[in-house]
């Protein structure tokens, strides 16, 4: 991959707090080490207190690294040739309460050197992206934490900027705000952005993004594209079927099941991956049953995910770590 | 840069004016006046001193205390609320932070000691005293000091918590004051005290500068009520409360570039 390729370049990150009165050590990163494309979404997620956070907070120069090195679209941290070209939204931002969310877009924009007239109109378009047209005279200090999520959105886009780092974008919005903000992450790639996020929500990731890093312990545990990642090898077969009005559950029909559940006359069982299906049908017709699906269960993000985090638990797996 | 500092500045000029700690101190200065007025009416002949000096008293009094609050409070509140993390992660550097949020606190107090010296006029001419040049040059000297303490409470404030912040920088207010009393006071002390008093006063800002009434310069006695200082000190006192200011600023946009906003 060509340097110029890059938007985000990290090499070997480390960041070691000291407790405030007992001057213990704390490692919050231990060599993180990833590269992020220009024009892909990438996911980052790790459990709490992984380092999600503090890695992003490093590349955004709010936090000054105890060693490594960072490159964010060329340019080595600290720059503010590369900040130009950035929009930050922090984890569970909090802005100036009485300013209302025009007034919040405008500063962004001062800060970023905008002339009167464009800040005006970005400010406009992008509130109205965001969905706070209503809002727009507000004081933040009345809105809630999806709103306030929704115009730091809006700040963090007043440059039209290359790169996008969210921090937890999604958290405290409903169903349809998260996915007003998938949208939108799909709708910045498509203009030619980078995304790099944050997120707790696995089934985000999987939707949108190109690549994807798992962070735990502060170590980097994987990393790579979702289908990469996610083993494609067979995982157990999920059956659901009709019961014949008034049966019981057969207990036939349970043994070999690794998972059985029962809601009203439909039965759902999880075989293994090597348990004969056929005679388990078989069975089930048997027994008077109708089969509604057979679906082969292969390996999700979340089963990749729990995986690795408990895999960093171990304590020989945090001693030698081997990001895939 | 400009065009970000003042962004700065306006966005803290915004957030102090709805301190409403700030409207009780513009409530106690005006009633400090109304007082001086009655004080003013027990004494013969000297309603006039009584009002300017408590009119000035008032001002640097309250504007300083002000100051050291804002000061205090601005900068640890940015961190502490996190509202700093949308700002420092655009194009600008932290010392063009520091310094618009210092240039923010000028508006405030300017504001401030502006409507304080209206007050006093305002009781002067009640009282029918004139307002004299004298008055006006103590203002502005007031004016210096106010900032010269701003400064230093931002220093503080850069580091550490509003509570230590605020005591560091009201002792250093105090010593600079009382610069001329404690070198007096020491002048035949054991030799180690003499010398930790100079080092003390060393290193504090000279305030006592910005508060010359009733104080010997050159051999005469100065006094806002009779002959007080040339404009020519008035520049050098207020110069010298700038070098001051470049100093504690620098200083502070030195500790909060090493700073970790976690």
């Amino acid at each position: 991959m060509r340097l110029a390729d890059l938007a985000i370049d990290v090499r070997d990150l480390r960041k070691t707090y000291r407790t405030p009165f007992t001057r213990k050590k704390v490692e919050a990163l231990r060599g993180v080490s990833f590269e992020v494309e220009r024009g892909h979404i990438f996911g980052f997620v790790g459990p709490n207190g992984a380092g999600k956070t503090t890695t992003i907070r490093t590349l955004m120069g709010l936090i000054r690294p105890t060693g490594g090195n960072v490159r964010l679209l060329g340019h080595e941290l600290p720059s503010r040739a590369a900040r130009d070209k950035i929009g930050f939204l922090p984890e569970a931002p909090y802005f100036y309460d009485y300013l209302d969310v025009g007034e919040l877009c405008d500063l962004a924009g001062r800060l970023f050197g905008l002339s009167p007239a464009v800040r005006k109109q970005r400010a406009d378009e992008l509130i109205d992206k965001v969905g706070l047209g209503r809002a727009r005279g507000q004081s933040l200090k009345k809105f809630s934490k999806g709103m306030l999520q929704r115009a730091g959105l809006a700040q963090a886009l007043m440059n039209d900027p290359e790169l996008v780092v969210l921090d937890e974008p999604m958290s405290g919005l409903d169903p349809i705000g998260r996915k007003e903000v998938r949208d939108l992450i799909l709708e910045l790639r498509d203009r030619g952005k980078t995304v790099f996020f944050s997120t707790h929500i696995l089934s985000d990731v999987e939707a949108i993004t190109d690549r994807v890093a798992i962070i735990a312990r502060g170590q980097l545990q994987a990393h790579g594209t979702p289908g990469e990642l996610v083993s494609r090898t067979l995982q157990g077969v999920e059956v659901v079927v009709r019961l014949p009005d008034g049966a019981a559950a057969d207990e036939a029909l349970a043994d070999g099941a690794s998972r059985v559940r029962r809601v009203g006359d439909e039965l759902s069982v999880t075989l293994a991956a090597d348990a004969d299906v056929d005679a388990w049908l078989a069975r089930a017709h048997a027994a008077g049953a109708r089969v509604v699906q057979v679906a082969p269960r292969h390996e999700t993000l979340e089963d990749l995910f729990l995986r690795e985090v408990a895999n960093a638990d171990r304590p020989a797996a945090a001693a030698t770590p081997e990001p895939r | 840069m400009t065009g970000r500092i003042w962004a700065i500045a306006l966005n803290t000029f915004r957030e102090a004016a709805r301190i409403r700690v700030l409207y009780g101190i513009l409530v106690l200065v005006v009633g400090s006046n109304l007082l001086a007025i009655l004080l003013g009416q027990l004494t013969l002949h000297d309603a006039g001193r009584v009002a300017r000096d408590v009119g000035l008293a008032g001002i640097s009094l309250f504007g300083s205390l002000t100051a050291i609050f804002l000061g205090v409070f601005l900068l640890y509140t940015e961190v502490q609320r996190r509202t700093i993390h949308a700002i420092v992660s655009k194009p600008i550097s932290r010392w063009e932070f520091v310094v618009g949020k210092y240039a923010g606190m000028v508006l405030v107090l300017t504001v401030l000691v502006g409507v304080f010296a209206l007050a006093m006029v305002a009781m002067l001419v009640y009282q029918g005293v004139g307002v004299s040049s004298g008055v006006g040059k103590a203002v502005v000297l007031s004016w210096c000091e106010v900032l010269t303490v701003a400064a230093i409470a931002m220093l503080f404030s850069s580091f550490s918590t509003p509570f230590l912040s605020g005591i560091f920088a009201l002792a250093m207010w105090v010593i600079g004051r009382l610069a001329p009393d404690l070198e007096a006071a020491t002048r035949f002390a054991a030799p180690w005290i003499r010398a930790t008093t100079k080092v003390a006063l060393e290193i504090v800002p000279d305030i006592h500068l910005f508060a010359v009434s009733g104080r010997t310069l050159d051999g005469s006695t100065v006094s806002v009520h009779g002959d007080f200082v040339p404009w020519s000190y008035v520049g050098l006192a207020a110069a010298h409360g700038a070098g001051w200011i470049i100093g504690l600023l620098a200083l502070s946009a030195l500790l909060f570039n090493r700073r970790d906003f976690v």
